[in-house]
Order: structure tokens, then C-alpha cells, then sequence
């Protein structure tokens, strides 16, 4: 289960409104390489796993990506405050506007909603694993370039440390596969699936 | 674990930003190095500001992000323990032989639990089980929410 705890995992503290910042950090809420679908695969791939070094690794990264998901949306709340008519309308934030006022809605700065066809869950160990490192690192680029975009320090200080955190997260999906391979067959790992071929033991 | 993965069997060969492979491989399989155990590690205030505890996987970005730290609050310091627990945490579970580490987890959950009751008594509670210490209900909707910031300080 899961329990909250009221407060964030890296402080958040947004000076200065910003929505055309806010219309684009977004994509990090709800775009295909975000931050719930980071969660929701990993969490949603912890039941095939064979071994418990992944089971606690997808669900020990799958929550802290939760707390990830939690402040972007404080982002983009802290960056959609008080907003002026003027700043409704400039920096293409005014779709946005339209559809969810200044609510915090999963999707892409690109405008799709979020969608589970950007996450997969294979049911297969070397799989889901590598899927899992090539998230991370799709996910790192997204905050590269939300880096290249932001004009506020406040704003860039919290998206470089959660890109940091996508480089640990890799790291260790890495060394997962590492640990899989280790307990599975050795000449030929794709002899079998472990997460399926259980009666074959 | 990896054989290759006790640095006492490749003494002196990888600094701490690399890790070991092994020597002979099979195909069709990704590869990441091996984190050696034992790896230097930040301070936690350092380890909090930096996204990770341990200086070999610190790569930034070229864009340098330059915000005043807000480090030094209770917050923070509370913020800074957890880190310590969660990247921790991460690393043990692909390095679970790391008696060293398992050690420094337990010294921090500790100082964690300290700081928190520090924390929830001048702030109040961090979660629900927690207001039960309280003088009522009121002290866990009441105070800011964790995505609430303005610069004058107050709440919105």
C-alpha cells in the first residue's frame, strides 16, 4: 500500500509565473516520457518479476518516480499562479487554459493526453528491463531540453536534479539486468522467461 | 553477485566514475557497469543538491542551473536525510552485499526518524498517522501543502 507524506522530495519554490514555462515543463506530468507513465510502468511491471533484487528495485524507483510526478505538478502550479489577462494569452499557454483552466492535467506540451501506449509492460524479464533503461534515458532528454528552454533558475535548479535521477535510475536498471542474467541460464538467456516458464523449474 | 564486482579482484583498475564488466560476455545482452561497492559518496546536503549521493554517477548537463540553494530550513535538512535513505535504498538493492552500506542505512534512518520528529513538532504532521499526536484534526489540513509556494511566503 501506499501511505502520503505531506511534503516534497526536492524543494520547489517558484518565484516568478511563468505559463509559457508551465505549457512545456507539462510534458513531464503527462507527455510519453513522463513521469506517470515512469511510474505506472515500473509499478505496473513489479508482478512478473522473478526475482525479489527487481521487485524491490521496480517498486522502490516506480514511488520515488511518484514523488517525481508530485513535483512537476508543483511546478506548474507554482508557475500558473496569479496570472494576469496578458499572461493567459502570450506563450501559447491559452489552449491549455481553455481546456483545464490552470488544473494540472497529464499530457504532453504537445497537446496529446496522457496515453498508456507510451509505457510497455511485456510480462518478460530482459524485456521489461531493458525497456525500463531506454525510458530513463528518454526521460533524461526531455529535461535536457527543458534545460535548453527555461530562462528561470528557479525552475531549471528542480529539473536538473530529476534529470540526475533519471542517470542514477538507468545505473541501476543496468545492474538489474546484470543481476537477471546472473540467476538465468547463462549460455542463452532467452531460453526461456523466467516471469512466465515457471513450471519448466 | 558478480564476481567482477568485489574491487579487491580489480585493484586499482577503475576510478570511481567506472565500473567493472565482465570479461567475457555472452551476446545479445545489454551491458551497463558494475557500481563498485564501497563507492565515494557527498555529504547529504551535497548529495540532495547534486540528484545523487555518489560523485561518480554526478554527469550533468552542459546548461549549468544556477538557483539560490533553499538548503539550511528543517525542511531541507529532512529532505536531505531521506535522499541519503532513498539513494541508499536503490543502490542496495542491486548491491545487497554492501554490509558498509546497509550500515550507513541504518545510521541515517535514525537520524531521519529524529529529524522528522523535530520537524512535525514545530510544523506539524507529515502524515495521517502522525496527527494523532496532535490536538486535532485541524493540524493535518492545516499549515501549507507541499505544492504551495508564493515569494511573500504564504500560502495560496
Amino acid at each position: 500500500m501506499f501511505q502520503y507524506e505531506k511534503k516534497l522530495q526536492y524543494p520547489v519554490r517558484i518565484k516568478t509565473p511563468n505559463p509559457k514555462l508551465a505549457a512545456w515543463v507539462i510534458s513531464q506530468y503527462g507527455g510519453p516520457d513522463g513521469e506517470l507513465g515512469a511510474s505506472l510502468r515500473y509499478l505496473s511491471q513489479r508482478y512478473a518479476m522473478p526475482y525479489p533484487e527487481l521487485k524491490g528495485l521496480l517498486t522502490d524507483i516506480g514511488t520515488e518516480e511518484l514523488g517525481h510526478l508530485e513535483m512537476i505538478g508543483a511546478i506548474v502550479h507554482q508557475l500558473t499562479r496569479g496570472l494576469t489577462q496578458e499572461q493567459l494569452r502570450e506563450g501559447g499557454f491559452a489552449p491549455y487554459f481553455v481546456d483545464h483552466t490552470t488544473g494540472i492535467y497529464p499530457t504532453a506540451a504537445s497537446g496529446a493526453p496522457w496515453n498508456a501506449a507510451s509505457i510497455g509492460v511485456k510480462g518478460d524479464v530482459i524485456c521489461d528491463l531493458t525497456e525500463d533503461m531506454a525510458a530513463e534515458q528518454k526521460a533524461r532528454v526531455t529535461y535536457d531540453n527543458i534545460l535548453r528552454l527555461s530562462d528561470d533558475p528557479d525552475v531549471s535548479d528542480v529539473i536538473r536534479f530529476l534529470r540526475e535521477r533519471e542517470i542514477v535510475h538507468f545505473q541501476r536498471f543496468g545492474e538489474a539486468v546484470r543481476l537477471a542474467k546472473e540467476k538465468m541460464d547463462q549460455k542463452n538467456v532467452y531460453f526461456t522467461n523466467p516471469a512466465f516458464d515457471t513450471a519448466k523449474k | 553477485m558478480y564476481p567482477e564486482n568485489n574491487p579487491q579482484n580489480n585493484p586499482g583498475i577503475c576510478d570511481d566514475s567506472c565500473g567493472t564488466l565482465p570479461e567475457c560476455a555472452p551476446l545479445a545482452v545489454p551491458y551497463v557497469p558494475f557500481q563498485p561497492n564501497n563507492p565515494k559518496r557527498y555529504s547529504q546536503q551535497e548529495a540532495l543538491a547534486n540528484g545523487t549521493l555518489f560523485p561518480g554517477l554526478n554527469l550533468p548537463f552542459r546548461i549549468k542551473a544556477e538557483a539560490v540553494k533553499v538548503l539550511g530550513t528543517q525542511l531541507a535538512e529532512l529532505q536531505a536525510l531521506e535522499f541519503m535513505l532513498q539513494e541508499l535504498g536503490l543502490y542496495l538493492d542491486t548491491h545487497q552485499d554492501d554490509a558498509e552500506a546497509f550500515q550507513l542505512f541504518r545510521k541515517y534512518a535514525a537520524l531521519e526518524a529524529e529529524a522528522r520528529k523535530k520537524y512535525e513538532a514545530a510544523h506539524g504532521p507529515l502524515t495521517q498517522n502522525a496527527a494523532a499526536s496532535a490536538d486535532s484534526w485541524a493540524a493535518w489540513l492545516e499549515g501549507d501543502w507541499p505544492w504551495n509556494y508564493t515569494a511573500e511566503g504564504g500560502a495560496k
